[in-house]
């Protein structure tokens, strides 16, 4: 008898290491966390402001959100390269303005609005995606690193915008397309849920396909990735390509919403991707990241953001309570027992 | 006796210079299938830029190249590797950051059955199983294989990137300071791992400046000093001191 006793102990504390374990884990988890944290923040600001809580709200908010999600989707696949792109933010307003002026165009030769604003998106993407390409050619041929490289796209976007819409005017109006932009399933909008789509479907190619994997690895290290047979460069230019083409479409988000173009739209959101994927766990190192975190990251921001102004804090606060934000996520990670080296 | 068999990798005449700096100069040799060969020499001798050529990050000036018979010209690694050569970098095989089966699947992914698979959508789980038991087959125990590079040790590192190599060689591993950094048991370790391969019938280029473990586990040593090959002997004809002494040339020097 007295032999079997002293297994049980030790079986009890493999349990309890087992759950504390579990625990840890849990607790290490950037998601849960996340979760929590969108959670008490709701739950801060509808207990201050009850019109919070209002299906009009959660409209705003998901129409909101969906600004920032395809930016921080390309922002994700990026980062998680190992790259980071600077230049989205004026690529957003850049591209509007040609979707803009494409839409005027097919308006003044009478086509019906729904092909207009097709035809407004694929100049919106291509715009995009030519500003990707422009990226890729400076990261993979000319050899800058990247935060260079996107400086310099960020800085003549944004020029080029303000040239091409001659100054702050808004250009290419359509009072069609805001028409189109409340018209939607309940609270989502269908460009809503557009975004949404994409959003879903690049979170799933990042963690499930080679692509994606392939991202991670060149992220984590190139040179194994190029050992291993991988045509880093091809992939590297694919995914600023990729950038692009987000930027372009979150273009062509705004110019809907807006109806019309202008050459601020966008102008330093780049910073608010970057935010949302930093706070979602992703290293900027790359090799790290997840689209479910950055996902929750970009809702935490928009929650923020919106709701400041529900609890009459003055927006000029907001880039304040998002750095405070920025810090919390960085140092979560140092804290994160991921790395035995 | 190996002679009489064909040689299933060969180099005939290899030189490369960078500018006026001749890195290899008229380098040839045969190696054959279940055979260890040791390449040592000094910083500078040439031992990565001929590795470089072989595994084809880049290419030689002149010389000939054959796998199993065959002249073969590498316009990138991805080449070499389809021929069946395996190549472990010093210290930069892995990503850290990934799973061990994807490491080791890294470029070769398992795809999804059907539509999905076509879609490029990998089989993430079948790859976890299957590496951890293709490790087990060359002796290398690691933990779940769903752990993270960074989450092993120094030397299950180096253990997960050597099984890869091995596992995906069809002719020739190259091993770049395999044991570097690693404690005595560890070191162990990878030369029984080298053991295996050899059992496989892989020829194994092993690349080190520990000599007691080159003498410890190659059928054959390749000295290269200055980019030329001075001696490719037996193994048995060297000793700790002579083989230090080619290396120098100081041996030559005192003849």
């Amino acid at each position: 008898m007295s032999t079997t006793t002293p297994t049980e102990p030790a079986l009890e504390a493999t349990q309890q290491s087992k759950a504390s374990s579990w625990l840890r884990n849990l607790v290490s988890n950037q998601q849960f966390i996340l979760l929590i944290v969108l959670a008490l923040l709701i739950t801060f600001f509808a207990e201050r402001n009850s019109l919070f809580f209002r299906t009009q709200e959660f409209g705003n908010l998901i129409s909101d959100f969906c600004g920032l999600a395809l930016l921080a989707v390309a922002e994700t696949y990026v980062i998680s390269s190992g790259g980071i792109d600077l230049s989205v933010g004026s690529t957003v307003a850049f591209s509007g303005i040609c979707g803009a002026y494409t839409v005027q165009y097919f308006m003044e030769h009478h086509m019906n609005q729904t092909g207009v604003l097709l035809l407004g998106t694929l100049a919106c993407a291509l715009t995009g995606g030519f500003v990707g390409s422009v990226n890729a050619f400076l990261i993979t041929k000319v050899k800058l690193v990247p935060f260079v490289a996107t400086l310099v796209t960020l800085s003549s976007g944004a020029g080029l915008a303000l040239v091409f819409a001659k100054g702050g005017q808004e250009v290419g109006l359509d009072p069609g397309a805001v028409t189109f932009s409340a018209e939607g399933l309940g609270m989502f909008a269908w460009i809503s849920i557009i975004v949404i789509v994409i959003t879903l479907v690049l979170g799933l190619v990042l963690h499930n396909t080679r692509y994606g994997r392939y991202n991670f690895a060149i992220g984590s290290n190139d040179f194994a990735a190029r050992a291993a047979g991988i045509n880093v460069k091809r992939h590297v230019a694919s995914v600023y390509v990729l950038s692009g083409v987000l930027a372009g479409l979150t273009g062509m988000f705004f110019y809907i919403k807006g109806g019309g173009g202008a050459a601020t739209t966008g102008i330093g959101e780049e910073l608010n991707a970057i935010a949302a994927v930093v706070i979602g766990g992703a290293s900027l190192q790359g090799g790290v990241g997840r689209m479910s975190g950055t996902v929750l990251g970009a809702m935490i921001l928009t929650v923020v953001v919106d709701g400041l102004i529900f609890i009459n804090v003055a927006p000029t606060w907001n880039q304040v309570v998002v750095a405070a934000f920025i810090a919390l996520a960085a140092t979560l990670q140092t804290i994160r027992p991921q790395s035995r080296s | 006796m190996t002679t009489e068999k064909n040689p299933v990798f060969e180099l005939r005449n290899i030189s490369k210079s960078y500018g006026s700096v001749q890195a290899l100069s008229d380098v040839s040799f045969k190696a054959y299938a279940g055979e260890v060969i040791g390449l040592v020499g000094d910083n500078g001798a040439g031992k990565s830029s001929l590795i470089k050529t072989i595994s084809g990050v880049h290419n030689a000036d002149s010389g000939q190249l054959f796998v199993d018979g065959i002249e073969r010209h590498w316009k990138s690694p991805h080449d070499s590797m389809e021929a069946g050569i395996e190549t472990l970098y010093q210290d930069s095989g892995l990503a850290p950051d990934l799973t061990i089966g994807s490491n080791i699947f890294l470029g070769r992914e398992k795809k999804r059955k059907g539509i999905l698979g076509k879609l490029g959508f990998v089989d993430q789980k079948a790859m976890e199983q299957e590496a951890l038991a293709e490790l087990q087959k060359v002796g290398i125990t690691v933990p779940a294989s769903k752990r993270t590079v960074t989450q092993l040790s120094g030397g299950q590192r180096q253990a997960v990137a050597i099984g890869r190599a091995v596992l995906w060689a069809k002719h020739v591993i190259i091993l770049d300071e395999p044991t570097n950094h690693l404690g005595a048991r560890q070191s162990q370790e990878v030369l029984k791992v080298i053991e295996a391969a050899k059992e496989q019938g892989l020829c194994v280029l092993f690349i080190s400046h520990t000599l007691p473990h080159v003498l410890q586990v190659t059928d054959r040593i390749i000295v290269l000093r200055l980019g030329r090959i001075v001696r490719d002997s037996p193994t048995s004809e060297y000793t700790v001191e002579s083989l230090l002494g080619t290396i120098t040339g100081l041996a030559e020097a005192q003849k």
